[in-house]
């Protein structure tokens, strides 16, 4: 008789056991809202081998190193003011190539060692502001920033993407070179300059 | 009634075999060749299949951590690398948004040196993440 309850406990214990071994090992559903179509955020980071175009891993490879080798320079000491120019983008793909210069900006802003002026593209809304202010008469005296008081930038960076581009029946080899220069504005002198290689090779 | 009770007990077995197959591939295997100093600064995921880095050389300039490692192809088969380097402030956190990863091919028996410069002055002290294709 005891022997018997013995038993029961045990598989009563052991048919418990399992199932909660076998609700750890179920899938809990996720809080998100999707219909038939696969779609995932992945890691905006992660190498990117879609096709060998110019893509999000180039641009942020290309960013790393040039702010990476400003940085290093020392160049930077003083917190000097810059301005960005030009980007000229000699591939013969489209490639918004300010986007690379935007991450180069933000990389060295957030260093803290370098102070950023407006671009020649970024200069009509501060115009604009400043008329604003001083113009419309809607402001209180005193409160106005005032005209004539924006401060130069002592180096200018400019850039170009070039490519090289092979290919046969099976590879398609495609060489990028990323140059960037900071010149003195005063001087007209290259004051920095730094190159950034990839290679990408596909076969079908 | 044995057999009814090895029934019932054989899926908290299989969970907990896999839960054990799971936590011993995620365990760091440095390849012999990495310096235990290294090693320290070294987050591998899954094994090292050959790629050890020999050494790792860090050096302030101008206020901003450089560092150098060297990755070396212990093995004659060529391996390709993913890694990135994570930049650490004085009490551990990351400083900035992290890198990139980035994919290195290192020839058989060959080696390759990776460079990386600190987003800031904050970045005392660095991770080397990396993994390692077979």
């Amino acid at each position: 008789m005891t022997k018997n309850r013995i038993q029961r406990s045990a598989l009563i214990l052991a048919f418990a056991a399992s199932t909660l071994a076998l609700s750890a090992c179920q899938n809990l559903s996720s809080p998100t809202v999707r219909f038939d179509r696969q779609v995932n955020y992945g890691d905006a980071k992660a190498v990117e081998l879609v096709t060998n175009e110019f893509g999000s891993t180039d641009l942020q490879m290309i960013a790393e190193k040039m702010t990476g080798g400003l940085l290093e320079t020392g160049i930077f000491q003083g917190r000097p003011t810059v301005t960005i120019s030009t980007v000229k983008n000699k591939t013969s793909e489209y490639i918004d190539t300010t986007n690379v210069m935007s991450s180069i900006q933000t990389a060295l802003v957030k260093s803290g060692k370098v102070r950023f002026v407006r671009s020649i593209n970024e200069m009509q809304q501060g115009v604009d502001e400043l008329q604003r202010q001083n113009q419309s008469g809607l402001y209180k005296q005193g409160t106005t920033a005032k005209v004539g008081q924006m401060t130069a930038a002592k180096y200018t960076m400019e850039g170009e993407l070039t490519s090289i581009v092979k290919q046969n029946n099976s590879t398609k080899d495609v060489y990028y070179k990323f140059t960037l220069k900071l010149f003195d504005v005063q001087e007209g002198t290259i004051e920095w300059q730094d190159e950034k290689e990839i290679r990408k090779t596909s076969k079908r | 009634m044995r057999n009814r009770f090895t029934l019932a007990a054989a899926p908290a077995l299989v969970c907990a075999a896999l839960i054990t197959l799971t936590s011993s591939a995620s365990a760091q295997q440095h390849d012999p060749a990495t310096p235990l100093a290294v090693a320290s600064k070294v987050a591998l995921r899954g094994e090292a299949n050959g790629i050890a880095v020999r050494e790792m050389r860090i050096v302030r300039k101008n206020d901003i951590l450089v560092v150098q490692a060297d990755m070396a192809n212990m093995g004659r088969t060529d391996r390709t690398v993913f890694y990135r380097f994570k930049w650490l402030d004085n009490v551990g956190n990351q400083v900035g948004d992290g890198e990139s990863w980035k994919q290195l091919s290192v020839l058989g028996l060959g080696q390759q040196t990776v460079k990386s410069v600190a987003p800031t002055g904050a970045a005392v002290d660095l991770r080397l993440e990396m993994n390692v294709e077979r």
